[in-house]
């Protein structure tokens, strides 16, 4: 079975993981999006209804977004303020690396400053 | 072969009493029932031959399916078997035997009608065919020849059905055996080796064949853990007995188990186990009911296709059946719904799933049926122990297994104090790890936030633990985890070899333990790696 739920909104890929991003399937989540990139600039992982993210899924988070860059792409967060996970970003500074919103709809709002 | 046809008379035998009984004496011969079939025809066909002053004897036996006689034992014409001759039903000697179901003579064969080749062959000039049958059934046919014309009388005739019978019965016996262990083998390969070991859960279940013949067959039982942590509880009954059962046990239980993996809901899982069954043709209708057990949230959903209702024990000891949305059976028309419906499963509530022949009984209704086990159920000890056991004992006292029963049952009970894990060092466990830490951190009153940092920490330094043991065959590491006033501490702790070159929590994990609990050590030696993460949380501060 697939790792994520991808669906396309405005043209920009959505993924959702399953289940936990950890050492079990951190590769597999890793290159299962990396190819539902397609011609879009961003990729928003939608973390909100995840509950761990453990240190082999941060690491894949930050060479997930250098692949990205590589391709003039970026990867985009979502984390709401509620989330355990929010802790976890700031421990291993993800902020500094990707951005970083509270809901899907501003990650796409946020995406749509390419376009006008 | 020439002596017998020197040494006869040529013409009818005169009957003699005194050896009638001893032909009779040594076709009974209770020695005969300790044979293999293989060994006791051939003995059997040899007295015979003997007794009668026969040249040949053989034993035919009918395939049903494609309505011919196949030789399946013979003396005298051992090509017989060899070539594995086929008499249609109704046609040719043996062919008219069965179908008539009566002792058949022929005095002269050169007149007859033979489909045989090889008794022309052999130059046979005489026979006698008698039936062997069970239960009113034809199964087969036993017959003698002689090479010198000779008339077959009454008592050679009623010597020859006496040992047909005590083939046929022989022949019944075997099939029954074989059919039956082939069943039982295949019930044993296809249920679950060992059921789950999930803290806070105590399973039992039980499977029983039926007490005769082959009625077994049909029942299965199954537990799987799944990907989003829940897991899947089934029961299910097959229509119809034996191998054939036993079958199609299988594939719908495997099948089952691939949709659940695969993600699907259990309402959707059914539907699509339905639709594969419809499509694989006839013979694959059965019933089931599957529940899907979420213990972080404290409850169950339950799907049923046509089965007996799910009897579920609440903490307090009552016991009530699911008031489930019936589906239809499996297997019988495509494209049905199964509507699945949610219960809560507290701490303390049990779950009962089993087949019908648990609670069926000759003269009785099954409402009586299904009052007893709930009153079996609401015993109060029903739930401190092995409640499939329970439960069948309280059932099944006298009553004789006229159907298999398969009984699945799982209690859930409070986390211990201290919660002791032992898991196989592979990153699948890592998950259920968080899982039943978060439950058992939520059962001794620590908070979410804490909760989430005292589990990642061991989390991530479970995930160490799982790297140290790279490459090891078969190893394994254990997490103990212990409350008391002040706080939480978990130990974990591995074999594998510390690697020099490699820095303890390559990359991020250190940290994030660093960060998300108040005190992380570490300790390593030559037979592991030992960490203990402590946080404080004072009781009862909520």
């Amino acid at each position: 079975m697939s790792q994520v739920e991808v669906r396309h909104l405005d043209g920009v890929p959505v993924a959702r993981p399953r289940t936990d991003i950890d050492a079990a399937n951190a590769r597999l989540v890793r290159d299962e999006l990396a190819r539902c990139l397609g011609d879009a600039e961003r990729l928003v992982l939608d973390l909100s209804e995840t509950s761990y993210v453990d240190s082999a899924g941060i690491d894949m988070l930050f060479r997930l977004n250098e692949l990205l860059h590589e391709r003039r792409a970026a990867l985009v967060l979502v984390i709401p303020q509620s989330s355990q996970l929010t802790r976890l970003a700031q421990i291993v500074a993800l902020p500094s690396a990707m951005a970083i919103h509270e809901t899907v709809e501003q990650a796409l709002g946020a995406s749509q400053h390419t376009g006008a | 072969m020439g002596q017998a046809q020197d040494s006869a008379p040529d013409s009818v035998l005169a009957p003699d009493p005194a050896r009638r009984l001893d032909n009779v004496r040594e076709i009974t011969d209770s020695a005969l029932g300790y044979m293999s079939l293989e060994d006791l025809l051939s003995e059997l066909l040899d007295r015979i031959r003997k007794g009668l002053e026969a040249d040949t004897a053989a034993v035919l036996l009918l395939d049903e399916e494609r309505g011919v006689l196949v030789a399946r034992a013979a003396r005298g014409l051992e090509e017989e078997v060899r070539q594995g001759v086929q008499v249609p039903l109704a046609r040719g000697f043996a062919g008219r035997v069965a179908a008539e179901m009566r002792p058949i003579v022929i005095e002269d064969l050169s007149h007859a009608d033979v489909v045989n080749p090889i008794l022309r062959q052999k130059g046979i000039r005489s026979m006698l065919g008698v039936p062997l049958h069970v239960e009113g059934r034809v199964i087969g046919v036993m017959h003698v020849g002689t090479l010198h014309r000779r008339l077959f009388g009454e008592e050679d005739i009623s010597v020859l059905q006496l040992a047909a019978d005590r083939a046929a019965l022989a022949i019944d016996n075997a099939r029954l055996a074989e059919q039956r262990s082939v069943t039982e083998v295949m019930q044993r390969t296809l249920l679950p080796d060992a059921l789950p070991e999930v803290p806070g859960l105590r399973f039992s279940a039980k499977y029983l064949p039926a007490g005769s013949g082959v009625r077994i067959g049909g029942d299965w039982y199954d537990v799987l853990q799944l990907d989003n942590g829940h897991l899947a509880l089934v029961i299910g009954d097959v229509v119809g007995r034996g191998v054939l059962a036993a079958s199609v046990m299988a594939e719908i239980r495997t099948a089952l188990r691939a949709y659940l993996t695969e993600g699907h809901e259990p309402g959707q899982a059914m539907s699509l186990l339905n639709d594969l069954l419809v499509s694989m043709g006839r013979h694959r209708s059965a019933t089931a009911a599957l529940i899907e057990l979420d213990l972080d949230n404290e409850e169950l959903e339950a799907v049923s296709a046509g089965h007996l209702p799910v009897l579920l024990i609440t903490p307090d000891g009552r016991a009530d059946y699911l008031e489930q949305l019936q589906g239809m059976p499996l297997g019988i028309s495509a494209g049905q719904e199964y509507a699945s419906q949610a219960y809560s499963f507290p701490v303390g509530s049990a779950l009962l799933l089993y087949t019908d022949g648990l609670i069926e009984r000759r003269d009785e209704s099954i409402e009586e049926g299904l009052g007893r086990l709930r009153e079996a159920a609401e015993q109060p000890e029903a739930t401190t122990g092995e409640l499939a056991d329970h439960v069948y004992r309280a059932l099944l006292d006298e009553a004789s297994l006229e159907d298999d029963i398969a009984l699945l049952a799982t209690v859930s009970v409070p986390l211990e104090d201290t919660l002791r894990l032992t898991l196989p060092a592979s990153p699948s466990v890592l998950g259920t790890l968080r899982r039943t830490l978060g439950r058992w951190l939520s059962n001794h009153g620590v908070g979410s936030e804490d909760s989430f940092g005292i589990t990642l920490a061991a989390s991530e330094a479970a995930g160490n633990a799982i790297e140290h043991a790279y490459g090891a065959r078969e190893a394994s590491f254990t997490v103990v985890c212990e409350r008391d006033d002040t706080g939480v501490q978990i130990v974990v702790q591995d074999t594998g070899s510390w690697r020099e070159h490699r820095p303890y929590g390559r990359g991020r994990g250190l940290g994030i333990m660093r960060a998300l609990v108040d005190g992380v050590e570490l300790e390593s030696t030559e037979q592991g790696t030992t960490v203990t993460l402590n946080k404080h949380v004072p009781r009862s501060a909520g």
